[in-house]
């Protein structure tokens, strides 16, 4: 018996080992910060202060026509460094980078660009403007959406209450409760109120998982697990797990705290709309099973359980043995 | 009719010489969201999907839920056929025969068995996984492609069978006339897709 377990624990570790380096964590798509400071009138000096994860020259900025761009220096010419600035070659492995723009008087002004919305534009000193608001609510509206899409332990957190709850009530309360959860935590995070290291943050996020996963395994047995019994606590405790995971995200931009609350309404918007979409494919998915009478024999049964769980505690593991070895 | 026939025919020759090109769109969301977009806004893929989930649909729930599993597992099948370079895309002329083959089965609404609907949903998920595959950028990761491929055939396929079901159960006759002039439809666009080209 103990040489079974020893064996399956092995066995486990192996692949969590060789699965680490895989692209298996929770939000692949990375940031990058850049700063441009303004060392004499109208000429600014770039430093990466979050460096992208791949050659930082093949992100191409185009600054306002009057700016010459010369990594790492910036000229303008009047009326200085306000107007369009667009940029290319962001992918799917830089979902982000943030412009800090620190002139020689006044605040730093900061920029988002995504993939999303690869255009802003520069306003210089002085308030935002309607359109500059616009311009950054669909920013991170689309950040958001981008950031849950991708986050796939999120969305199979939100897969295992889907199958524990099923549906009605029941389900629009539990996931109210993920949603009221992590929309707290995202905020506080956000605002530095609380802050958690993002390694042990990702393993006990893939932990929710796996819990869930065992929880689904109970259920299949016939015993009522706590996730049954109170969806909704359980939804409302990870869900500030999760949410703080989320902000991760906001954090690492640096974004400056006037545009803070702005900012952080419309990412989870966001992160809201792309969430609801996922829950209505599944609602849907699951009446079309009950629809068509196609539903798992009794030998898959578990099947749910495990395609949760498994990848869940890869990746715990995996994020463990990061953890502790760096 | 008469009319139809030798200009679909003639659309259809002139097609041979123009074999199908995959063309993956590019996702700011990565390869597995690419893989599963670019299917539904490519329009042989889109209608022959909906159309085999459609006549799935139109039998008898225990048989045309084979094709939840068949379609699913033919796109996984020729996207590695097309990997391996065993299976290239395949040309107009098939896609578009495939069209009208489905469009009359819905128009005429067969009664097929459980085989004959899942070798049907196999052998379309082969070429239109095959399709998808052709001439997939290096850059691209095959295996995130794939899946998104495979997500998405299943979850068009799954929700048009069951829609289609539950549209025909409710009762009217007059509903199960609308599918087989859908069917109609179907074919027509098998002959339009073929002269367009």
């Amino acid at each position: 018996m103990m040489r079974c377990w020893l064996l399956r624990i092995a066995a486990v570790l192996l692949l969590a080992v060789t699965f680490a380096p895989a692209p298996v964590h929770a939000h692949e798509a990375a940031v990058a910060v850049l700063t441009v400071k303004e060392v004499r009138p109208a000429r600014f000096i770039a430093k990466w202060e979050l460096a992208p994860t791949f050659d930082p020259r093949l992100i191409r900025l185009n600054f306002p026509s009057q700016c010459l761009w010369a990594f790492p220096e910036l000229e303008c010419r009047d009326p200085g460094l306000v107007g369009p600035l667009g940029i290319e070659n962001l992918s799917s492995n830089m979902s982000a980078v943030m412009l800090h723009v620190q002139p020689m008087q006044g605040e730093t002004q900061t920029y988002t660009l995504t993939a999303a919305n690869p255009r802003v534009t520069l306003t210089g000193a002085g308030a935002l403007s309607f359109d500059g608001w616009m311009e950054l609510g669909r920013t991170y509206l689309n950040l958001g959406i981008d950031h849950i899409l991708l986050g796939i332990d999120h969305l199979l957190f939100v897969l295992g209450l889907i199958w524990i709850v099923r549906g009605g009530w029941r389900l629009v309360k539990t996931i109210t409760a993920f949603t009221v959860g992590h929309s707290l935590s995202l905020a506080a995070a956000a605002f530095g109120v609380i802050g958690v290291p993002e390694k042990p943050l990702n393993a006990v996020i893939a932990l929710s998982i796996v819990f869930v996963g065992v929880e689904i395994a109970r259920l299949r047995r016939g015993q009522e697990g706590i996730t049954v019994r109170y969806p909704w606590a359980v939804a409302l405790g990870f869900g500030l797990v999760h949410g703080i995971g989320f902000a991760g995200a906001l954090v690492s931009l640096g974004i400056q705290r006037s545009l803070l609350p702005a900012a952080l309404l419309s990412f989870n918007i966001g992160v809201e709309i792309g969430q609801l979409g996922f829950v209505l494919l599944v609602l849907a998915l699951l009446w079309a099973h009950r629809t068509l009478t196609a539903e798992l024999p009794r030998w898959g049964a578990a099947l749910p359980a495990y395609a949760i769980g498994v990848p869940a505690m890869f990746w715990f593991i995996g994020r463990m043995v990061k953890l502790l070895t760096t | 009719m008469k009319r139809i026939l030798p200009l679909c025919a003639a659309a259809v020759l002139a097609l041979l010489a123009h074999p199908a090109q995959a063309h993956i769109v590019s996702s700011r969301l990565g390869d597995f969201y690419a893989g599963a977009v670019h299917p539904l806004l490519t329009l042989e893929d889109l209608a022959q999907w909906l159309a085999l989930g459609v006549l799935a649909g139109m039998q008898a729930p225990r048989n045309g839920r084979w094709v939840v599993v068949a379609f699913p597992l033919g796109l996984v099948l020729g996207a590695a056929l097309s990997r391996l370079g065993v299976l290239g895309a395949p040309p107009e002329l098939l896609n578009s025969g495939l069209l009208v083959v489905l469009g009359g089965l819905l128009a005429l609404a067969l009664d097929l068995p459980a085989i004959a609907i899942a070798a049907l949903a196999a052998v379309l998920g082969v070429l239109r996984g095959a399709a998808n595959l052709d001439g997939l950028p290096a850059a691209e990761d095959a295996v995130l492609v794939t899946s998104g491929i495979l997500v998405s055939g299943y979850a068009v396929a799954t929700l048009a069978a069951a829609v289609t079901l539950a549209f025909r159960r409710s009762g009217a006759p007059w509903r199960a006339a609308i599918v087989r002039a859908a069917g109609v439809g179907v074919a027509g666009m098998g002959c339009a897709l073929a002269a367009f080209a």
